[in-house]
């Protein structure tokens, strides 16, 4: 396998059903590192499926993931290990309602890294201070606004150091005025070199940001090219019409 | 009006100071104290660790890939369901009669029976309880929690488990009051808890009045206490929801 690929999922299935219902049907994919894949397609078509089974948060009911060299669908794999590496953000958020801003953000690598709190906690301000949430660290999760709160789970999965950040549909419970500010902050990522794997609707963020844009529909990838190529220039029926409905 | 008066202080030194009948209720009360208390910690950490097991199991039965394993964890999960079937189908005065005079027949620590027999008991309850706690947290919070790289104990310990409580804090107080009260069965038991301290008293004055309404009272203003300190509790708990 190269060396510069970091993920790499080789006819990845997920059945619901016995084998009725088949959200993921054989996806095959490389991702480079320091590669922003976009992943598009209508709802069902499983793209989110596939981001969610990269972390194993759905068990692939066949096919292998191979994540910098390890295959983490073996039993054997420590899967924990592997998840600290690939940060996750949620459309929901998904932030801890009982805890400070702050205290979110050093919970896994205090008990994980066995990061010293102090360190733990300038890192979380500083990385606050990056995406200009720093005067709200000892605020709750019930306490910000949307916008505010997915920046928090952006920075909460960057605490661990990934290699990989997974992206959910991170705008998509946003009002509109709040998508560009979450927007913004993975786009400042993305220029850093940080490998993302994103699903999305925001086609604008797929066309300036993506280095790769793949195109789902009924579990398969149907499409994949440069932005410019998909966008401009679809040659798949279903692709065509896909865009056509949401541009 | 003053003769009622009279009447009631005679009544009052006849069942309390006389004798020092006082002394009934006051190791009554450490009996009952007693048994509340440290069933109370046998329940809890029985119920938790039930409604763990109980809650995984619904959680992760699916995801486990070893036969063996699948195999020890439903044995488990079905004797869980056993314990909780039966302990919550049968009365607790059967239950501690049975401990008693059955199972630890050749015991003569009526008070540590009881003690055990209480805690097996409340932990069935607070199983559910706290089952209905774990099952009301968003399963967004399980993700998020194993995304970051925290195994499913960890997830459950420090994510998952603390959020459970602030929900369940009303539930448990309520299993608390219910234990308390229901130790005055312990009596059948031949143990001197709070409600026989006041039998006795009446037994032996033959005037039920004084007695009786002095144990009512004193269980009254436990629980009164003990729910003013379980609401500051919930209160601080709660700071996180403005």
């Amino acid at each position: 396998m190269k060396d510069n690929i970091i993920i790499e999922t080789t006819n990845l299935c997920k059945y619901y059903n016995g084998d009725k219902i088949k959200a993921l049907d054989g996806v095959d994919l490389q991702i480079k590192k320091g590669e922003v894949v976009v992943i598009i397609g209508p709802s069902g078509s499983g793209k989110s499926t596939y981001l969610r089974s990269l972390n194993l948060l759905e068990i692939p009911t066949n096919g292998t993931i191979n994540f910098e060299g390890n295959d983490i669908t073996d039993p054997k794999a420590n899967i924990n290990k592997h998840r600290q590496k690939m940060g996750m953000v949620f459309q929901h958020f998904n932030l801890f309602p009982n805890m400070t801003v702050l205290k979110n953000m050093t919970l896994a690598p205090i008990k994980l890294l066995k990061m010293p709190k102090a360190d733990a906690s300038l890192k979380a301000m500083e990385l606050l201070k990056r995406v200009g949430l720093e005067d709200r660290a000892f605020a709750y999760p019930s306490q910000l606004s949307g916008g505010q709160k997915q920046r928090v789970a952006i920075v909460r999965a960057l605490m661990m150091n990934p290699e990989v950040m997974l992206f959910d549909e991170p705008t998509s419970a946003l009002d509109p005025e709040m998508v560009g500010e979450v927007l913004d902050v993975m786009k400042s990522l993305a220029k850093e070199g940080m490998t993302m794997v994103v699903v999305t609707h925001e086609m604008g963020f797929a066309k300036e940001v993506a280095d790769r844009v793949i195109f789902m529909s009924e579990g398969k990838i149907f499409e994949e090219g440069a932005p410019e190529e998909i966008f401009t220039n679809p040659t798949h029926q279903r692709t065509q019409q896909f865009l056509h409905s949401v541009l | 009006m003053s003769e009622w008066f009279a009447d009631l202080k005679a009544d009052f030194i006849l069942n309390f100071v006389q004798e020092n009948r006082w002394k009934f209720l006051a190791t009554g009360l450490r009996n009952t104290l007693i048994i509340t208390f440290l069933s109370v910690l046998i329940g809890v950490v029985l119920g938790i660790i039930v409604a763990i097991i109980k809650s995984s199991y619904d959680k992760t039965y699916k995801e486990i890939n070893s036969r063996f394993k699948k195999f020890i964890f439903k044995i488990i999960n079905a004797f869980c369901d056993v314990y909780l079937t039966v302990i919550r189908g049968t009365p607790i005065v059967v239950q501690l009669m049975i401990m008693y005079y059955i199972i630890f027949a050749s015991s003569r620590n009526s008070l540590m029976v009881a003690v055990i027999a209480f805690g097996i008991n409340s932990g069935a309850y607070v199983a559910e309880i706290v089952r209905s706690g774990i099952m009301s947290i968003d399963p967004g919070q399980f993700e998020a929690g194993r995304s970051l790289g925290f195994g499913y104990p960890q997830t459950m310990l420090y994510i998952i488990l603390p959020q459970a409580f602030k929900n369940i804090l009303p539930a448990l107080a309520n299993e608390f009051i219910v234990l308390l009260k229901e130790t005055s069965v312990a009596g059948y038991v031949t143990i001197r808890d709070l409600t026989m301290g006041g039998n006795i008293i009446r037994a032996a004055t033959y005037s039920a009045f004084m007695p009786l309404v002095a144990v009512a009272v004193i269980y009254l203003v436990m629980v009164i206490v003990f729910t003013k300190l379980v609401n500051i509790l919930e209160r601080r708990l709660r700071k996180s929801e403005r």
